[in-house]
């Protein structure tokens, strides 16, 4: 029982519980515009990044505080995500697809060559934990309880954005876009506010992100990571507030294990990739007549 | 300044050569199917690997590799149509886009694990001293490059518009409804279609190995790359798609090589412009240069 006890408040727990907690606000924010409105959203990793960017810098170039950089971090993400809309968000399925696609591969090469601004690969280190007044976040459990609650508020809105009048108008230009609009539903309206929330949601996420490692650089911001986010919200069904929640501790956490099994370091980043990518697969072969609510036109 | 114009032209040719090869696939099995394969560059670097494999590691004759190495991409290609994305079209158009990251996905971190992460090239002994020819420095290697592009882009002309299975081609992407019920076997010209495809993909992949050099990672960029090249065209038309690629290729090298007033942008901004022009033309023209008009999905 002890040594429970001893697994449960170790910094190795700590750790995985904080990371279960970045990605529970990044895949419940792409889950709005992924899963919920049915936008093939790509930029969203590139929102994480704008965020996760924006906090590095003001803090260790500014030294601004943590709720300066957060805000900053959220509103940055958030304009990004209404110039992307205004381009993106008339565009057909596969074209906003391929139009966030292009994006996302245009922030992720302004950070690997903007030298001057990001230090391009080399990263930026020695972003410091935040701190608030005087209590500081240096320690990992007193980080966990701050993130955590904004982990809650993210899921809270995300909760009343979903099962309420939004959501169901949001669900509704998906599933039949002409009637929606028919009812009185504004389409574009209703789905740019739900592309900015998703993209502050990410923003959020990206700026905790940044506080958590005190170091960043562009490949963790690659496309494989909005794969993964991308899994997650298909393995928990698209648009399912539980399921993601669900998806999200079962795929941060299946990997783990391999850690243990004592693979030279090279394999294990590809051996992830793989993993996650035949459950993809395997999911979206399983679910294929009903994971997607099909699309009905005039 | 102007003296590095025709080597800046002879480079953009060489890329443009590189990414029509590339991309001229994506479009035919966009116009079958409508579906945009996001494994299509993932492809193209398994073919560049599946060669490395046998002309380099297992030492076997460029030719003889070249031979296994096709034969294996015909394998890799009717696997991954018949596993990854026939069984997914009659579903929402979202599926096959979402398995075919899957099989990107499989693919590079399969060879990852296979051939590690690092930058690996091919021997270019004696494939790779340049002959000047007019002020222009050209490699053997790089005159392949356009001198095959051009062929290959020939005989494609001549099958897609002079023989009949061209025109059975050219019938089941105008309406598959209708070339099915007139009897063309539209899954064996999909079928077909789609492992030229992935053979034109893994000859660019090949040549990209003698000409820079591969990595796992390389085929997620080149994927980006084929569908601004499509987009730039217009979505589904193979000739608007080829045109687009050899733009790409100008653009790219142009926007680099050229300097503005004593300011040159730096080499690593040229993914960004293949990348930046989808966004411009979703702005400006989304149905692309040569399309007629932007389909509803």
């Amino acid at each position: 029982m002890s040594a429970v006890l001893e697994f449960l408040t170790s910094e190795y727990s700590i750790h995985l519980v904080i990371l279960v907690g970045m990605y529970l606000i990044l895949s419940q924010s792409l889950n709005l515009t992924f899963g919920l409105g049915q936008l093939f959203n790509l930029a969203h990793i590139a929102s994480y990044a704008i965020g996760a960017y924006t906090t590095a810098l003001l803090s260790t170039e500014l030294e601004m505080p943590f709720f300066v950089c957060i805000t900053a971090s959220v509103a940055l993400s958030a304009l990004m995500a209404l110039l992307l809309g205004g381009i993106s968000l008339r565009l057909t399925t596969d074209y906003f697809a391929v139009g966030t696609l292009a994006f996302s591969s245009v922030i992720t090469a302004l950070l690997i060559n903007w030298k001057s601004l990001t230090h391009g690969v080399l990263g930026i280190p020695g972003i410091p934990r935040p701190e608030i007044g005087r209590t500081d976040y240096y320690n990992n459990s007193a980080f966990l309880g701050l993130l955590y609650i904004f982990v809650v508020i993210v899921l809270w809105l995300s909760y009343i954005a979903q099962k309420g009048r939004f959501g169901r108008s949001l669900r509704a230009t998906a599933e039949y876009e002409q009637a929606a609009s028919t009812l009185g539903t504004n389409v574009g309206a209703t789905r740019t506010i739900a592309f900015l929330i998703s993209s502050a949601c990410a923003g959020l996420a990206g700026s905790f992100f940044a506080y958590y490692l005190n170091y960043i650089d562009p490949s963790s911001f690659s496309l494989g990571e909005m794969i993964f986010v991308l899994t997650i919200v298909i393995i928990g069904r698209p648009g399912s507030f539980w399921g993601c929640i669900g998806g999200t501790v079962f795929l941060v956490l299946l990997p783990e294990p391999l850690r243990f099994l004592d693979l030279p370091s090279a394999y294990l980043g590809p051996l992830r990739q793989l993993l996650h990518s035949v459950i993809l697969f395997a999911v979206v072969w399983w679910k294929r007549d009903s994971i997607f609510p099909k699309q009905r036109k005039v | 300044m102007l003296d590095i114009l025709p080597q800046l032209f002879f480079n953009s040719l060489i890329t443009g050569s590189i990414y029509a090869l590339t991309s001229a696939g994506l479009a035919l099995t966009f116009a079958l199917t409508r579906v945009l394969n996001f494994a299509h560059g993932h492809i193209m670097m398994s073919g560049a690997y599946i060669f490395f494999l046998f002309h380099v590691q297992l030492e076997h004759s460029a030719l003889v590799a070249a031979c296994e190495a096709a034969l294996s991409m015909s394998l890799l290609g009717a696997v991954s149509l018949l596993t990854f994305i026939i069984p997914f079209l009659s579903a929402s158009a979202l599926l096959p886009f979402v398995t075919t990251i899957a099989l990107g996905s499989i693919l590079e971190a399969a060879t990852s694990m296979v051939f590690g992460v690092n930058v690996r090239s091919f021997p270019t002994d004696s494939a790779s001293t340049s002959i000047e020819c007019a002020g222009v420095f050209i490699t053997p290697v790089q005159l392949l490059i356009i001198a095959s592009a051009a062929v290959i882009f020939l005989i494609l002309g001549l099958v897609m518009h002079r023989a009949p299975v061209g025109r059975a081609i050219r019938a089941v992407s105008d309406n598959t409804a209708a070339a099915a019920s007139l009897g063309i076997p539209d899954r064996r010209v999909l079928f077909g279609v789609f492992i030229v495809s992935v053979l034109l993909a893994g000859y660019a992949g090949i040549l990209v190995g003698y000409e820079t050099n591969i990595q796992p990672t390389m085929g997620g960029s080149y994927s980006i790359k084929s569908f601004a090249a499509m987009l730039l065209g217009g979505l589904g038309s193979i000739w608007g798609t080829v045109l687009g690629a050899l733009i790409l290729g100008f653009i790219e090298n142009l926007s680099v090589g050229l300097d503005f007033g004593g300011y040159s942008l730096p080499a690593g901004y040229k993914d960004a412009f293949a990348f930046a022009i989808i966004l411009l033309v979703l702005l400006v023209r989304p149905q692309g240069l040569l399309g007629t008009k932007a389909r509803s999905a």
